[in-house]
C-alpha cells in the first residue's frame, strides 16, 4: 500500500456539500450544530481535574461542568471526528507521520508556533463560545449575527497576522 | 415533525451520544476528504495560495443554511428545535480576531487538528495540546475575563433582522456573495499558483446555478420572505391608527404597573377606574379593593360612564383578555385605557405579599409601602383568595423559614401541622395552639452499629403517621434551637415531604411577640404516610466521604466547635478531623436575641458561605459529631442559600473516629 501514492483530495465543493449535509443532519437529529473546541476544553477540564480535582471543582468555569466533564455530546462527537478522519486518511493513503512547514522554517520553530497558536485558539474559542466549527460554521449556517461577526473577525485577525508569520509556511 | 434531542432536553442520553458520534464520523470524513488534514493547506488561504478553506466552508455553510431553511419552512422541524447561540458582540469580535491570529500561527483550528492528528500530523498533536492548555488558561482567568466574555450580550440575534431584510432575501444575497467568492478564489489560485482547476469549468457553473436555484426557492415560502418590521405592521399597512396602537404596545404605554396602580387608587381614587373583567364568581371571591366588575361585552358602556379625566385600568388573572379588550376599546376610540401588568396575581405578588415571605431582599422603604398597601387593600371583605395553609406557604417554600406573623395567619387552617421539638415540660406548659410535640431523639437510633443515625424512611413514616401528618400537609417546625427544627427537616427531606418550613425564632419569638398559646393537647387522627423506594440522595456514607477527601472533589465542612476541629477536644474514639475538612462552626450561623435564637439573615449567611465555598454548584459535604448540628448547616446551604449539591454525613465524627482505618488530620 505504501508504494501507492496518496490520492488527490476531493473536489472542495463536493466535500463542502458533504460537510453541509453533516451539519444539517446535526441540526435535524441533535438540534445543535457541530463543535470541536468544546470537546478539547472538556478534555482539558478532565485532565486538570486529575491533577487538582478540588481546584477544578471549585473553579467557576470548568467547575460548572461537574465531576465528569467528559460526559458530553461534543466530546463524543470529537471522538467520532477522529475516527472519521482516520478512516478517510487510511482510505486515501494519506496516513503519514509528519510535521508540515515551509522549507525555511525549522522543526522546533514550527512546533513552538503550533503550540502557541493552539493556546491562542483554545483561549479564543472559550471566549467566543466556539471555534470555526461551533461558532463560524454552525452559527453562520443559522445566520446568527454574532457568529457571522466572529467569522469576519477570524479572517481579519488571520490576514493581519499572516505577513509576519509567512516564513513558517513559504517554501 | 422532527423532535430533536435538544428539544427533548435529551442531549445527555446514550442515544444522543451515539448520534453525535456518528455525526462526528461524517464530520471527520468531510474534513479529511477536503484535505483539511494538512496545516499547510489550511494556512494557504491567508497567503492566497490555496483557497480550499473558503470553498469548503462556504459550501458547507450554504448547504446547511438552505437545507435547514427548507425544513423549517416546510414545518418539518420547529424553529425552536435547534439551539441558537446568543450574540455577544465584545466576546465574538475579540475572540474572532485572536482566533484568526492563532489559526495562522498554529496552522490548525480545533476540528481540523483532530483530523490532522488522526492522519499522523505531529504539529496537530502539539496544537491540540496547546488548545487544551488555552482552554484551561481561560478557565483559570475566568474571573478577569468574565466582563469581556459577556460584553455586548444581545441575546439571539438573526443577521437578517439586524439589517431589516427577509430571511429568504438575506440567504439569497449571501449565496450570491459566496458564489462570487468561489469564482474569485479560483481566479486567485489560477493567477497566484497556476491551479484554480475549477475556474470557469462546466462543473463550477452548474454548481453555482444549483446553489442559486436552491436559495431562490426559499422565496416560495411567505414566512421566509417577510422582514421583522413587516411582520409587525403587516396587518396595519392601511391604518395609521393601528400603527400608533402598535407603537404604544411596543413602548409599553398600554400598561400600568401594580405599584403605580396601588398608589394611585389610594391617593386619588377618582382618577382611575379599575375594571375587573373576570367572571362575577371570581370577582366575588376576591377582587382588588376599588375595582368594578364588568363582563367584556359591557366594557364600552362601563368605560363611557367613567368619571371625567379618569383613566381605565383593565385587570384579570392573566393579561391576554385585558390586552385584547384594551385594543378593541382603542379601535372604538376609547383612549387612556391601560392593562395591569401581570394581572391580579402580579398585583398580589408585587404589592400585597408580606415582605417577610419574599425570596428577594426588600428595602426598608419598600417594606413600609407594602405594609401600607396591605393595610389598605386587605381590609374586611378583601382578603386575598382564601389560601389553604399549604398553598399560602408554598410560596414561602423557597425560603423554608416563616415568621411568627405568617404562622399566626395559618393556625387553625386545614392542612397545617405544627410540630414542636422542644422539651416535653416546656411544651406541656405552653405551646402554639394545635401543635404536636415530637422529640427529635425519637427520630434517630443505632443503624449498622453507628449510634445517633437518622432512622430509615419506613420507621420515620410510621412515626410521622402517628403524628397525623399527611403527605400534602404544610408542616411548620418549632425548635428550642434552630438545629432542633432543622434536624426534623432532615427527616422530612428523607421522606421527600414537600411543604414545610421552620418557624423563625422558634417558640421563644412566638411568645415574645405575644402570640396566642395553649396548654391543651391536640386531637390527632393517625395518618398513613407512604414511602417511596430508594435512598434519600443526600446522605453519604464514610466511604463516599473518604473518596471526596482523597479526591478533593468536594468541600468538606466540619461544623463542630473549633476546638473539636483542631483536635483539642473530643468525645469520641479519636480527636481531629476528616483530612481536608474546613471548619465553619454551626454556631456562627445563629443569632441570639432575648429569649430566643434564630438563624442569621440570608444575606449574612450568603456572604459567609461565599467565602468558604467557591460556587453554588460546588459539591459540599457537611458533618459534625452526630449529624444534629450539621443538619442546621445543611438546611442553611440547601434550603436558604440554594446550594445545589449539599450532602450530609450523618455518621459524622462518631463513626469516622471509631473506624481506626480512616485517616485523621489534626
Amino acid at each position: 500500500m505504501d508504494s501507492e501514492k496518496p490520492h488527490p483530495v476531493s473536489n472542495p465543493y463536493l466535500a463542502g456539500v458533504m460537510l453541509g449535509l453533516t451539519l444539517l443532519a446535526s441540526f435535524l437529529f441533535l438540534g445543535v450544530g457541530l463543535g470541536a473546541s468544546a470537546g478539547i476544553a472538556r478534555f482539558a477540564a478532565f485532565a486538570e481535574g486529575c491533577v487538582a480535582p478540588r481546584h477544578v471543582a471549585s473553579s467557576e468555569y470548568f467547575g460548572a461542568w461537574g465531576s465528569n466533564p467528559l460526559s458530553y455530546y461534543l466530546v463524543v462527537m470529537m471522538a467520532g471526528t477522529f475516527f472519521g478522519g482516520l478512516f478517510s486518511a487510511l482510505l486515501a493513503n494519506r496516513m503519514k507521520m509528519r510535521v508540515e512547514k515551509g522549507v525555511s522554517c525549522s522543526r522546533g520553530r514550527r512546533m513552538s508556533l503550533a503550540l502557541v497558536g493552539g493556546i491562542i485558539v483554545g483561549f479564543a474559542s472559550r471566549l467566543a463560545g466556539g471555534c470555526t466549527s461551533g461558532q463560524a460554521l454552525t452559527g453562520g449556517a443559522l445566520l446568527l449575527t454574532g457568529s457571522l461577526i466572529f467569522l469576519i473577525c477570524l479572517f481579519a485577525g488571520g490576514y493581519a497576522a499572516a505577513y509576519p508569520l509567512r516564513r513558517q509556511w513559504h517554501d | 415533525m422532527i423532535e430533536t434531542f435538544y428539544a427533548r432536553e435529551a442531549l445527555q442520553s446514550p442515544a444522543a451520544f451515539l448520534t453525535a458520534f456518528t455525526i462526528g464520523i461524517f464530520f471527520g470524513l468531510s474534513l479529511e476528504r477536503a484535505g483539511f488534514g494538512s496545516s499547510k493547506r489550511l494556512a494557504g488561504i491567508f497567503y492566497f495560495r490555496d483557497m480550499t478553506v473558503l470553498k469548503v466552508m462556504f459550501t458547507g455553510l450554504l448547504t446547511a443554511m438552505i437545507g435547514l431553511s427548507y425544513f423549517i419552512a416546510l414545518g418539518l422541524v420547529p424553529p425552536d428545535g435547534v439551539y441558537m447561540m446568543p450574540t455577544i458582540y465584545g466576546a465574538q469580535i475579540v475572540g474572532g480576531l485572536i482566533f484568526g491570529v492563532g489559526f495562522v500561527m498554529g496552522g490548525w483550528c480545533p476540528g481540523t487538528a483532530v483530523v490532522g492528528l488522526a492522519s499522523g500530523s505531529m504539529d496537530a498533536f502539539v496544537f491540540l495540546g496547546g488548545a487544551a492548555a488555552g482552554s484551561a488558561l481561560f478557565s483559570e482567568t475566568y474571573g478577569w475575563m468574565k466582563p469581556l466574555a459577556s460584553a455586548g450580550e444581545a441575546g439571539v440575534k438573526m443577521a437578517y433582522d439586524g439589517i431589516g431584510t427577509s430571511k429568504a432575501g438575506f440567504a439569497f444575497a449571501f449565496t450570491l456573495c459566496a458564489i462570487a467568492c468561489f469564482w474569485g478564489s479560483e481566479y486567485i489560485e489560477k493567477v497566484r499558483s497556476g491551479k484554480g482547476e475549477y475556474f470557469n469549468t462546466p462543473f463550477l457553473r452548474a454548481f453555482c446555478v444549483a446553489m442559486v436555484v436552491a436559495a431562490g426557492g426559499l422565496f416560495l415560502f411567505p414566512e421566509a420572505t417577510t422582514s421583522a418590521g413587516a411582520r409587525q405592521t403587516a396587518t396595519a399597512i392601511d391604518s395609521p391608527s393601528e400603527i400608533a396602537l402598535l407603537q404604544e404596545i411596543a413602548d409599553g404605554k398600554d400598561h400600568i404597573s401594580p405599584v403605580e396602580l396601588a398608589d394611585r387608587l389610594i391617593s386619588n381614587p377618582s382618577s382611575v377606574m379599575l375594571v375587573d373583567v373576570r367572571s362575577a364568581e371570581e370577582f366575588a371571591a376576591f377582587h382588588i379593593k376599588g375595582a368594578v366588575n364588568a363582563p367584556l361585552p359591557d366594557l364600552p358602556a362601563v368605560v363611557s360612564a367613567r368619571p371625567a379625566g379618569a383613566i381605565v385600568v383593565l385587570c384579570s388573572n392573566g393579561m391576554v383578555h385585558p390586552a385584547q379588550a384594551r385594543d378593541a376599546l382603542d379601535r372604538l376610540g376609547y383612549r387612556d385605557v391601560y392593562i395591569l401588568t401581570d394581572g391580579i396575581d402580579g398585583f398580589i405578588r408585587t404589592c400585597l405579599k408580606p415582605a417577610s415571605l419574599r425570596p428577594e431582599p426588600v428595602s426598608v422603604e419598600m417594606a413600609g409601602r407594602i405594609r401600607a398597601w396591605r393595610a389598605w387593600y386587605l381590609d374586611e371583605g378583601h382578603a386575598p383568595p382564601a389560601p389553604s395553609a399549604a398553598s399560602a406557604v408554598s410560596q414561602a417554600r423557597q425560603t423554608r423559614v416563616i415568621s411568627a406573623e405568617e404562622l399566626a395567619g395559618m393556625v387553625g387552617k386545614p392542612g397545617l401541622k405544627v410540630v414542636d421539638c422542644r422539651e416535653q415540660p416546656a411544651y406541656n406548659t405552653s405551646h402554639v395552639p394545635g401543635s404536636i410535640r415530637l422529640s427529635i431523639e425519637s427520630l434517630r437510633g443505632t443503624i449498622g452499629g453507628v449510634p445517633s443515625m437518622l432512622l430509615p424512611k419506613e420507621l420515620l413514616a410510621a412515626h410521622i403517621s402517628a403524628l397525623g401528618i399527611e403527605k400534602s400537609d404544610m408542616v411548620v417546625v418549632i425548635g428550642e434551637q434552630p438545629r432542633d427544627a432543622t434536624f426534623f427537616c432532615m427527616a422530612l427531606d428523607r421522606l421527600a415531604h414537600e411543604n414545610y418550613a421552620i418557624l423563625d425564632g422558634g417558640f421563644g419569638r412566638w411568645k415574645a411577640e405575644g402570640r396566642p398559646t395553649d396548654s391543651r393537647l391536640p386531637e390527632i387522627n393517625a395518618a398513613s404516610y407512604g414511602v417511596s423506594d430508594g435512598a434519600d440522595g443526600f446522605t453519604v456514607s464514610f466511604s463516599d466521604v473518604l473518596n471526596s477527601s482523597k479526591g478533593n472533589s468536594a468541600v468538606i465542612l466540619d461544623v463542630r466547635p473549633a476546638e473539636n476541629y483542631r483536635g483539642e477536644k473530643t468525645d469520641e474514639a479519636r480527636a481531629g478531623r476528616i483530612p481536608g475538612a474546613v471548619n465553619r462552626p454551626y454556631t456562627e450561623d445563629v443569632a441570639a436575641s432575648e429569649g430566643y435564637s434564630s438563624l442569621k439573615s440570608a444575606d449574612d449567611l450568603a456572604k459567609a458561605y461565599a467565602a468558604v465555598i467557591p460556587s453554588k454548584n460546588t459539591p459540599v459535604i457537611v458533618y459534625c459529631r452526630t449529624g444534629h448540628q450539621a443538619s442546621q448547616t445543611f438546611f442553611v446551604l440547601k434550603h436558604i442559600l440554594g446550594y445545589s449539591d449539599v450532602r450530609w454525613y450523618d455518621g459524622g465524627w462518631t463513626e469516622w473516629a471509631a473506624r481506626q482505618e480512616l485517616p485523621v488530620e489534626k
